[in-house]
């Protein structure tokens, strides 16, 4: 299947779109934990947070690698 | 009071009652005590050690914390390994194959976040919708999307029915089922979900 140019492009808008969206995703992600563990502290906290931390850095991550190499 | 926690049926088994502060054990008897854990991620802990909840006064003994049982989260953990395997199987499509590599990259870079926002999810919400049974209190904690938390409590006093709802391949085998309890509190009803050893409780 031949991609042509426009329609590289305009995957490459709705793509870097999807991506900018999906910080702000991992944004809320990090505020609902914050939230959980104000509510309930069990022990595991540090890696939940741990893990949502991750998660918003890998967001950012993948939004510079894409904006760079498409 | 203390007999709400004390299952007629099961009596002379594995109670669990609600201790007067002064008389709880200390130190390597209360580890002794049956369904006292150390594990954060135990789905029964009776007098757990270190938890804090936000809703409890100061002065609130935690007897009981409660979550789904383990084996419910085998529903999500099997989609997320099929979610995770995916590519592999998707990837041999033409129309992906076809693409550019870089967008080949990017869009499987997208989709391995997807499983991770998805894991993270289900497992946020098994860890920290939880029940708490305190010696003054019942509590029923959700955390029914993102950012809107549901906290409903009844004193133990205001408790007028539990029934105990148990059924299934899973929830017989595995030991699981519902508790639901009618109280007099201005939520009339609190539903403690697929929690463990639900017979051994009430």
């Amino acid at each position: 299947m031949n991609w042509g140019e426009p329609i590289l492009l305009g995957a490459k808008v709705f793509g870097l779109l999807g991506l900018g969206i999906y910080i702000v995703f991992a944004g809320v992600v990090l505020v609902q934990v914050s939230r959980m563990t104000d509510t309930l502290e069990v022990g595991f906290e540090t890696a939940i947070k741990l893990m949502a931390w991750l998660h918003f850095a890998m967001a950012i991550g993948t939004f510079v690698i894409a904006f760079v190499i498409l | 009071m203390t007999d709400l926690f004390v299952n007629k049926e099961t009596e002379g088994k594995e109670e669990i009652e609600i201790i007067p502060t002064d008389e709880l054990p200390r130190g390597r008897a209360r580890h002794k005590m049956h369904g006292h854990s150390h594990s954060p991620m135990a789905a029964f802990a009776y007098y757990p050690d270190k938890v804090k909840f936000v809703a409890a006064d100061n002065k609130e003994k935690i007897v009981l914390l409660l979550r789904k049982h383990p084996i419910t989260n085998l529903k999500w953990l099997t989609t997320a390994a099929l979610m995770i395997l995916a590519p592999s199987l998707v990837g041999f499509m033409s129309p992906f194959l076809s693409l550019p590599e870089n967008f080949q990259l990017i869009l499987m870079m997208g989709w391995y976040l997807i499983v991770l926002a998805y894991i993270i999810e289900q497992f946020l919400d098994w860890y920290f919708n939880v029940n708490i049974v305190t010696d003054e209190r019942i509590f029923d904690v959700d955390f029914v999307n993102l950012i809107y938390r549901e906290i409903t409590d009844a004193n133990i006093d205001q408790i007028q029915d539990v029934t105990v709802q148990m059924g299934g391949v899973l929830g017989t085998t595995f030991d699981y089922g519902n508790v639901v309890i009618q109280t007099a509190a201005e939520i009339p009803q609190i539903e403690f979900t697929s929690v463990p050893k639900p017979w051994h409780k009430f």
